[in-house]
Order: C-alpha cells, then sequence, then structure tokens
C-alpha cells in the first residue's frame, strides 16, 4: 500500500522512506506517452550532454574526474548540492504527503533541511582542509590509515550500493508514471545518460547537470507557488482555508497527527535524516570541489538557502495541492482514487495550474532530479573503489595516474550495469527496506566515525571499526526485524522492532561501543592514534600541511 | 609546559562550533513537540487565522537555522584563524 511513495522516496535519494500510518494507496500505473515531456526533457538531455562534452577535455586526470579540479565556485557548489539534495522525493513525496495528511508532511522537510547548519557549523571546513577526494581521505588522517579505509569504504559502498538499487527501482517507476515508457527501458536509459555524464565528464559533467536540474526546479516549483497564489489572491490562511474545505479531513490537515500519531516514530525520523545526511559519502564528496575552505563553508550556507526556499514553497505546493485537486473529478479514478497515486499530485497539480506546458516541464525536471542524484552517486562510488582502495590502500598512496584514471572509468561502467541489473532484478520486489538501509547505515556507520576523528581526542583505530561494525550489524539486524521486512517482506503479523528507522538506538549504540572500545585501548597504534589529533586539529582548521 | 597559541585558538574555535550545533540540534528536535500533548499549544489556530503555530514552526526553524549560519560565519570572518 505505501509502496509507491516508499519508491518515489527512494527515488529521491536523500529522504528516508516512512511507513506512514493511514490510506496513502496507488500501484504504478503506466501512464499514457506524454510527447511534451519528453519534448523538454530530450532539449535537457541535449544540453547536459554538450556539458559532458565540453568537460570531457578537461577531466584528464583522476583528481579533475573526482573533484572538478577543485575548481567549482562556493555558489555553483552549494546550487549543484541543492540540485543533488532537492529530489524527485521532495518534489513527489513530500507533496503528495501533505496533500493525502496535511501538516504531517513537513516532517520530511525538516529533516532534510535541518543537516545543513550542521554541515557548516562541523564539517565543511574541516572535511576540505583534510581530505582530497573522499570523506575516507579524512578519516583515515590520524587512524591507521588502511583498516580504517578498509571499513570506511564498505560502508561507502554499502551505502551506494543500496541507494542504486533504490533509485533505480524508483527511477523506473516513476518513468512509467510521468512518461509512459516501459520499465526497462526507463532503467537502460537513466544508466547510460549517467555513464555517458560520469565516465567522460566526471565530476565537473555531474556538477552542472545538478546546477541545471537545480534552476529548473527552482524555477518550476517558484511558479507552481505564484499560480497558486494567485488563486488564494495571495493569502496563505485563505489557501489554508481551502484546503481544509476541499479535504475529506476538513482542517485537521492543518495539524499533526493525521499520518503520525506516535513522537518516537517521528524522532526516529528526525535522527535517521539528520546524521544519515551528514555521512553520505556523495554529500560530502562535494565539498572537495571548490578551492578552499571559505568556499566550502559557503556551498553549504548557499546550499541551506536554496533547499530551504524549496521546502517552505513545498507547503504552498502541499497544500495547494490539497486545495485545488480534491474538488476536481479529472483527477481521480473511478473508485474516487487519485489518478496514479498521491505521488501524482504535484504533476496534476502542474496540469490543473498550467496545463499540458507546465505538466510537461515538471514531468521532464523530476527526470533530470533522477539522472543528477544517480551521477552522483556513481562518482561517490567509483571514486571509493579506485581512490580509496586501489590507489590509497593497495598502491599505497602512490598509484599510476593514467592507470587510475582508467580504472576509475571501468568502474563507473560496472556500476552503471550493474545498478541496469539491479534495478531490473529489483522490479517486483518490495525494496522499501533497501531505500531506508542508507540512511540508517550513514547514521550510525559514516557519521560517527567522521564526527569523532574530527572532535574526540580519546578515538581510536580499534573504537573506531568495533563502533562501525557494531553501527553497521545493529542496523541492518533492528532494519530486517522491522515493519518493513519483517512484516512486508517476511509476511510476519507484528514485527518484533516497531520502527522503521533503527539510527535512534543504533546511532548512540556505536558511539557507546567506539568511546567503550577506545577507552580500553592501550595498544602502541591507539597511543599514536591519540597523540595525532592535536595536529589534526590545527590542519582542520588552519588548512596548514 | 607552553601550549601552541594556535591550538588554544582552534580549541576555542571548536567549542564554539559544538555550541552552535547543540543549540540547533535542541532547537531541531523540539520540533517533535507537535506531536506531543506538551507541544498541543502549538497545534491551536493563531488569531481569526487557521494558521496554527506547528506551521509557524515550521518555517521559523528554517528562517532561524538560516540566520544561525549567517551568525556562525560573520562570526568565523572576524577571527584571525
Amino acid at each position: 500500500m505505501v509502496r509507491v511513495l516508499l519508491l518515489l522516496i527512494a527515488a529521491g535519494a536523500h529522504l528516508p522512506t516512512m511507513a506512514a500510518g493511514g490510506d496513502i494507496s496507488g500501484e504504478v500505473v503506466r501512464q499514457p506517452v506524454n510527447p511534451m515531456a519528453i519534448g523538454m526533457f530530450l532539449v535537457f538531455v541535449a544540453l547536459t550532454l554538450a556539458i559532458t562534452w565540453r568537460a570531457s577535455k578537461s577531466t584528464k586526470t583522476s583528481a579533475s574526474f573526482y573533484n572538478a579540479g577543485g575548481e567549482i565556485t562556493g555558489l555553483q557548489n552549494g546550487a549543484a548540492i541543492a540540485g543533488d539534495f532537492m529530489s524527485a522525493a521532495s518534489f513527489l513525496g513530500i507533496t503528495g504527503l501533505i496533500f493525502l495528511g496535511g501538516f504531517d508532511g513537513v516532517i520530511l522537510s525538516i529533516g532534510a533541511f535541518a543537516a545543513w547548519p550542521f554541515m557548516l557549523f562541523l564539517f565543511a571546513k574541516r572535511v576540505r582542509n583534510l581530505g582530497s577526494y573522499t570523506f575516507v581521505d579524512v578519516v583515515s588522517e590520524r587512524l591507521d590509515r588502511d583498516r580504517i579505509r578498509i571499513v570506511a569504504v564498505f560502508g561507502t559502498i554499502t551505502v551506494v550500493v543500496m541507494y542504486l538499487i533504490a533509485q533505480m527501482v524508483g527511477a523506473g517507476k516513476l518513468i512509467q508514471l510521468l512518461f509512459g515508457l516501459p520499465y526497462e527501458l526507463a532503467v537502460v536509459i537513466v544508466s547510460a545518460l549517467v555513464l555517458a555524464y560520469v565516465a567522460f565528464g566526471g565530476m565537473l559533467a555531474t556538477t552542472w547537470v545538478q546546477i541545471i536540474k537545480a534552476i529548473l526546479l527552482l524555477t518550476g516549483v517558484t511558479l507552481m507557488a505564484i499560480l497558486i497564489l494567485v488563486q488564494s489572491d495571495f493569502s496563505f490562511d485563505t489557501l489554508l482555508r481551502m484546503a481544509g474545505d476541499s479535504h475529506p479531513r476538513g482542517e485537521a490537515i492543518l495539524a499533526p497527527g493525521v499520518l503520525f500519531d506516535d513522537p518516537v516514530q517521528i524522532v526516529t525520523i528526525q535522527v535517521s535524516m539528520l546524521f544519515g545526511i551528514l555521512g553520505l559519502p556523495h554529500i560530502l564528496m562535494r565539498l572537495f570541489t571548490v578551492p578552499d575552505m571559505h568556499q566550502a563553508k559557503l556551498s553549504a550556507f548557499y546550499a541551506s538557502l536554496l533547499i530551504g526556499y524549496f521546502y517552505i514553497l513545498l507547503l504552498v505546493i502541499g497544500f495547494g495541492a490539497a486545495a485545488l485537486l480534491y474538488n476536481n473529478p479529472e483527477f481521480f479514478g473511478i473508485g474516487g482514487e487519485i489518478i496514479g497515486g498521491s505521488n501524482m499530485a504535484s504533476i496534476h497539480l502542474a496540469t490543473a495550474l498550467g496545463g499540458d506546458i507546465l505538466t510537461g516541464f515538471m514531468s521532464a525536471v523530476t527526470f533530470a532530479t533522477i539522472l543528477a542524484v544517480v551521477a552522483g552517486l556513481t562518482v561517490s562510488g567509483a571514486a571509493a573503489i579506485s581512490h580509496d582502495l586501489y590507489a590509497e590502500v593497495l598502491k599505497q598512496g602512490k598509484p599510476d595516474p593514467v592507470t587510475e584514471l582508467r580504472i576509475t572509468r571501468i568502474t563507473v561502467f560496472v556500476i552503471g550495469i550493474v545498478a541496469v541489473l539491479l534495478g531490473i532484478a529489483f522490479e517486483d520486489e518490495n525494496v522499501a527496506f533497501v531505500a531506508t538501509m542508507p540512511m540508517v547505515v550513514a547514521a550510525s556507520v559514516n557519521f560517527p566515525i567522521l564526527f569523532l576523528s574530527l572532535f574526540w581526542r580519546g578515538l581510536t583505530t580499534q573504537g573506531a571499526i568495533a563502533g562501525a561494525l557494531v553501527g553497521l550489524v545493529s542496523s541492518i539486524v533492528l532494519i530486517v526485524l522491522g515493519p518493513q521486512v519483517w512484516v512486508s517482506v517476511l509476511d510476519h503479523e507484528a514485527a518484533l522492532f516497531p520502527y522503521n528507522y533503527p539510527a535512534l538506538f543504533t546511532l548512540p549504540l556505536a558511539l557507546l561501543v567506539t568511546w567503550v572500545v577506545s577507552k580500553a585501548d592501550n595498544s602502541e597504534r591507539g597511543v599514536i592514534d591519540k597523540q595525532n589529533y592535536d595536529d589534526l586539529l590545527i590542519r582542520s582548521e588552519l588548512g596548514e600541511t | 609546559m607552553i601550549e601552541d597559541p594556535r591550538l588554544v585558538q582552534v580549541q576555542r574555535k571548536t567549542r564554539l562550533r559544538l555550541l552552535f550545533s547543540g543549540v540547533t540540534l535542541l532547537f531541531y528536535f523540539s520540533f517533535s513537540l507537535n506531536w506531543m500533548n506538551l507541544g498541543s499549544f502549538l497545534r491551536e489556530p493563531i488569531g481569526d487565522s487557521v494558521i496554527n503555530g506547528s506551521i509557524v514552526m515550521f518555517v521559523l526553524l528554517i528562517l532561524g537555522f538560516i540566520a544561525a549560519e549567517m551568525i556562525f560565519m560573520l562570526i568565523s570572518r572576524r577571527e584571525k584563524y
């Protein structure tokens, strides 16, 4: 029942899945072919491929591949982060949730947005100063580089693979909905385009795809919000009254409690989203694309501005959908359900507001959104294997540059093929748990290692490895015992663990184990790890080497 | 033992980072009050409008977090390191 929403949210990459209570429903129904949407999408593809061709001329080394040569400005990088972040899930999923349950839908917005102040306060400057291409560079600065790299790379690959599965399945379903294309064709198109962007244009092309997508999406949602407010004489109060009058639950949707009634469930979502986003490898990787620490801080700040603006507009669009769609039988089927499921609410709203042209534009932007996110994931996965494993572990930081770049591109192609195979293999599976896992693993494995390596003198390699392993295992076990796997996949009557997002429990557990093991670690290596801290602290703030 | 003055400065900056993060974390999790009895006052409409405290809190949190970032950036710019 909640599957379509889960898939769409998975497609967004940065929002967790959620087992929303209530009457979320709607199976994926292939829609008629939408020539306007396809035409606009082809324009986007042509533009981005031209950029990729241009970027390929300057992507000659691994450095330029991984971090665009470090030449992206803070504003450009902030827009790219926003482009990576303002996902199909945000636009379709949150709008659909507000359309269905009103205020409860915004819990995802606040969770997704709040990570950015923390990125600025805690990580932007320090990660940029200490790393080269990936967050694994940072955590290996003061710890035993080989052992911690292998553990951190495992965390990265787990997150990337899980996201790719969720992305590809979500992409296939979304494109069926939006464009009327067959599932398999949609998966192959997404993979082929991403391969072209990433293999030839590297991070530079990926960055520009994300920037263009951000501009298009912000333009679209701004236009939609203005058109909605025109209907309510630019009064938000009037808009809310219209939504309350139209919605079957009345003005109850304006307050919390329609979809969620358990505060612990709310906190589990908050913890997973906040700390999960702070541990996402492809997001952290964007901090290395700028020339210095000041631009890294600006990146996080500009990203906040754009993402905050976007989520405030979604409030208008979500309640606008409730106000304008419920009374319009054109968008509902014979059984009274909204056509295509609740996640189509924003697309139907575009039709109601701007006809075929706005519908086509927003559909094309949504497709572009998926491409941008998959491209970022692919770069991150390739860097984890070719840089973190091959160059830094196998070659001990002294790889042959030509060979490294070749391995990077081969890795990209392998990831692309694997993504297609996984996407097709999981087409009919319940992938809700696959979409949940990356956020919980990132929160319970990547975040504790990164945070403690930057802010706690007492951290040792043994402690970090023990905490990461406990975080990983406990995340997987609790997700399996939770409703998404134990009930939805394994068909048991009741879950052994009541929450979908165990990060509220697994993150503190990982931190506790890390602390205990580090405290008990009297090894020679443990002493070195602690002695390295002051030097790392100074370099992280001052950028000295 | 004479401590490196750069280290003292960096440790001060670390405390500032943790202070901003702690306050932001507090406000972030205060949003869950909307689903608790303790926060029932947030669900009440404001004046004659249907806009309630929950909706206002959502918007204010976003604007407040952005303001906190601006303050943090301004403080950082004034510092030597």
